[in-house]
């Protein structure tokens, strides 16, 4: 599969449209949400991931689609603003009213979920179980409370049957998945594989039909009761057992789950699935981003767009333009561009109707121009940082780029805020 | 808990050294940088990163680094702890089945059956790191010290110190419980191991940090050493500045000079930002009891080891010398004009 190299004729593409309508080689992520119907979010762990994933599903709601976004562990304020202060993972819709104020009119609707872990895999136990004993007893295993609470290793599993659940229906237009930070990102591509070679792999069905035997079986000459026993050494025959009854009941569940893990692959792999890289110009942050893209583009799912979050600070009356550097005036020269002079240290007014300069007003203009500096040198050490990675961007990968705001979306409004520096205005 | 660490200790006293934080806040640049200090103090710093994690490869650029510990530069030394690696080391540390036991973890089958059981990874990692920290040179003293290990994020903190509660009942009186109570007795020795928390000084990240500093502060045995808040900026204006602010705006307007009415409003936005941050590290203050060290932020993009090395020291002095720190130190400072600006690195409790 590695050889599904992304090419410029895939339909995600962008047009040239969207590429000429934006400036300096960055796009706006319109065709993201126009062509997509599942967007998976990627991304380093504090670059506003939560935020752009919810700002995608917020504006396709405004352009009319059923949008749901998945999302995990959201900000306080923001889990409150998307209606997520439940401790449930059901599916709600998010009041959007209060937008209409802003000149914002939701033509579709959004909903937002979470996601949870441990409630999850239980719906999911219960789902593929027809027979509730049968449930409750795999629900009961110790083996299995462990599983589910080891959260780092069964997100990928969680998200995958939630994606299974809310795209078989046919539901939503648009679903946006949030993902956990950083590399445990790509198990949502391998987990689902994983867990079905596992089930399929001999030495599991020969812990919980021994008789059958297996490649083991021939390499350990007294068979079963040997590895078991070694198993037991490792760890306790108690562990053992119970882990053998986790894994008896679960194998009745192979073929369910090896159909969802089929049909999710398929899911990710589809025409209308989006990959979003979401990172930030930061030095940890590109690395990590790098190993995703590299990791995503290795497994042959389609790396849309990038969006680099916090690219610049802007400049003053341009949000959309990065501040760039200016020769630095002396703060003398500034107070008579203002129509003031500097006189023995000390600036005095040339006309009575504007006030005294005071010596603070000299130190202020020279720390101003220090902090522009400061500016631009972070604009242009990250534009220089952005345009490295893209280098091993797939072609035709949108590129976004966001200013550096000033606080973290907590509500609707600032992810309003949001959309219009990721979208096309208008 | 158990009595906080003294601010003034010695940071490098201690020879199991962990780092926990949320993804993104700053883990391994941190470990990278106390690393680079201790050996240039004259120490055999060992840096351990846990999984598949790269950051090390890119931050010292000495190619892969793999399961063996090895050179990176500069005195330093770091390995990837893999579980597959540490699987075999337990299994041959404490089993002596010799070749069965690389037969049965040769055949991947067997490896993924453990993998998948709850704790293995877990017990397996521990594990490799007490032998870590009991391994010895020819001379006798310590062959590594002190051990850095990057925790991936703030659930695999907890799931190791968990570990004893999550398996208890699941493990019998074999070689796992015995070696889960020497590990357990290495993490929890005061003078031996301390668990260090990583953080950003923005909402979220303090939030997270306070949650898991509440939970490890009521439940875990171990010795938390010290929080480091990464990324701490400067004030962005002295005070003298800012009490010329209303009066250079209204001269601005008067004029209509647009360059300075957008110098004024980035400088109001690095004001509310530094506000923001400074409510952040007071929620921290007000809670927390163990010292609390801030770091400057470091340039974006490129980052060299000699960056990390000034790091390193403000790091380190800012444990030793309670926030009299050598301000030549911190890289792109401005002194304040009339010396006003308190000192903002350092240690503040």
């Amino acid at each position: 599969m590695s050889g599904v190299a992304p090419s410029s004729a895939r339909p995600s593409a962008p047009p040239p449209s969207s590429r000429a309508a934006s400036q300096r080689g960055y796009d706006r992520a319109d065709p993201l949400i126009e062509q997509s119907r599942l967007i998976v979010c990627v991304g380093p762990g504090g670059v506003g991931k939560t935020s752009v994933a919810a700002t995608l599903a917020l504006e396709a709601a405004r352009r009319g689609k059923r949008a749901l976004v998945l999302t995990i562990d959201p900000a306080r304020r923001l889990a409150t603003a998307l209606g997520l202060d439940g401790l449930d993972d059901s599916v709600r819709q998010v009041e959007t009213a209060a937008l209409t104020r802003w000149g914002a009119r939701v033509e579709g609707q959004l909903f937002a979920a979470m996601l949870d872990t441990r409630a999850s895999y239980d719906a999911l136990i219960r789902r593929l179980n027809g027979d509730a004993r049968a449930a409750q007893r795999i629900l009961d295993n110790r083996v299995y409370q462990a599983f589910s609470r080891t959260l780092a290793r069964s997100h990928a599993y969680v998200a995958m049957e939630r994606l299974y659940d809310v795209t078989s229906q046919g539901e939503y237009d648009l679903v946006v998945l949030d993902t956990p930070p950083t590399r445990s990102a790509l198990d949502i591509l391998d987990a689902p594989g994983r867990l079905v070679r596992f089930l399929d792999d001999d030495v599991v069905r020969w812990f919980t039909k021994p008789r059958l035997g297996g490649r083991l079986s021939r390499l350990l000459p007294t068979g079963s009761a040997a590895a078991t026993r070694l198993l037991g050494l490792l760890a306790s025959q108690q562990l053992v057992e119970e882990l053998i009854s986790f894994f008896s009941v679960l194998l009745h569940l192979r073929e369910g789950f090896r159909e969802r893990a089929a049909a999710v692959q398929e899911l990710l792999r589809a025409e209308e699935t989006a990959f979003c890289l979401v990172c930030s110009p930061s030095r940890t942050s590109l690395w990590d981003a790098a190993y995703l893209r590299e990791g995503l583009v290795s497994r042959g799912v389609r790396l849309s767009a990038t969006v680099f979050n916090r690219a610049y600070v802007p400049s003053g009356d341009d949000s959309a333009t990065p501040l760039a550097w200016a020769p630095p005036v002396e703060p003398r020269e500034r107070l008579s561009a203002l129509g003031l002079t500097a006189l023995k240290g000390a600036a005095v007014h040339k006309s009575a109707a504007v006030p005294r300069p005071s010596e603070a007003a000299l130190v202020l203009l020279s720390e101003l121009s220090h902090l522009r500096q400061d500016a631009a040198a972070y604009n242009h050490a990250a534009q220089a940082a952005m345009e490295r990675f893209q280098e091993r961007l797939p072609p035709g990968s949108l590129r976004v780029r966001l200013p550096e705001l000033s606080d973290d979306p907590r509500d609707l409004i600032d992810l309003l805020h949001l959309s219009r520096a990721l979208f096309t205005p208008g | 808990m158990l009595t906080p660490l003294s601010p003034t200790s010695d940071p490098f006293a201690h020879r199991l050294q962990l780092f926990t934080g949320k993804g993104g806040v700053g883990k391994s640049s941190l470990v990278a940088a106390l690393a680079l200090t201790a050996a240039r103090r004259g120490h055999r710093p060992l840096i351990v990163e846990l999984g598949h994690r790269a950051s090390m490869e890119a931050v010292f650029g000495q190619g892969p680094i793999g399961y063996t510990p090895h050179d990176v530069g500069r005195g330093v030394a770091a390995m990837n702890l893999g579980v597959e690696g540490a699987l075999v080391d337990y299994v041959a540390d404490n089993l002596r089945l010799g070749g069965l036991a690389k037969l049965v973890l040769d055949n991947g089958a067997l490896s993924r059956f453990l993998y998948a059981a709850p704790g293995v990874t877990e017990v397996v990692t521990l594990s490799k790191l007490r032998q870590l920290a009991l391994e010895r040179r020819p001379e006798g003293d310590a062959r590594w010290h002190p051990i850095y290990v990057d925790l991936d994020a703030t659930g695999h903190a907890l799931m190791l110190l968990e570990l004893p509660r999550v398996l208890d009942g699941l493990i019998g009186a074999g070689p796992l419980r015995r070696l889960l109570a020497s590990v357990s007795a290495l993490i929890a020795d005061p003078d031996q191991t301390l668990l260090h928390l990583v953080t950003l000084p923005t909402e979220l990240p303090i939030q997270e940090t306070l949650e898991l500093y509440r939970q490890l502060d009521r439940g875990h045995k171990v010795q938390l050493g010290r929080l480091y808040v990464n990324q701490v900026p400067d004030e962005p204006l002295s005070y003298r500045a800012v009490s010329a602010m209303d009066e250079l705006s209204r001269a601005a307007i008067v004029q209509d000079e647009r360059e300075l009415m957008n110098d004024l409003a980035l400088a109001r936005v690095a004001l509310r930002r530094y506000a923001q941050v400074t409510d952040q590290l007071s929620r921290l203050a007000a809670e927390v009891r163990i010292p609390v060290v801030r770091l400057p932020r470091l340039a974006t993009g490129e980052v060299t080891l000699e960056e990390l090395e000034r790091l390193g020291e403000i790091a380190a002095q800012g444990v030793m010398d309670r926030g009299a720190v050598d301000r030549r130190a911190a890289p792109d400072r401005r002194a304040a004009p009339d010396g006003s600006t308190p000192s903002r690195d350092g240690v503040e409790r």
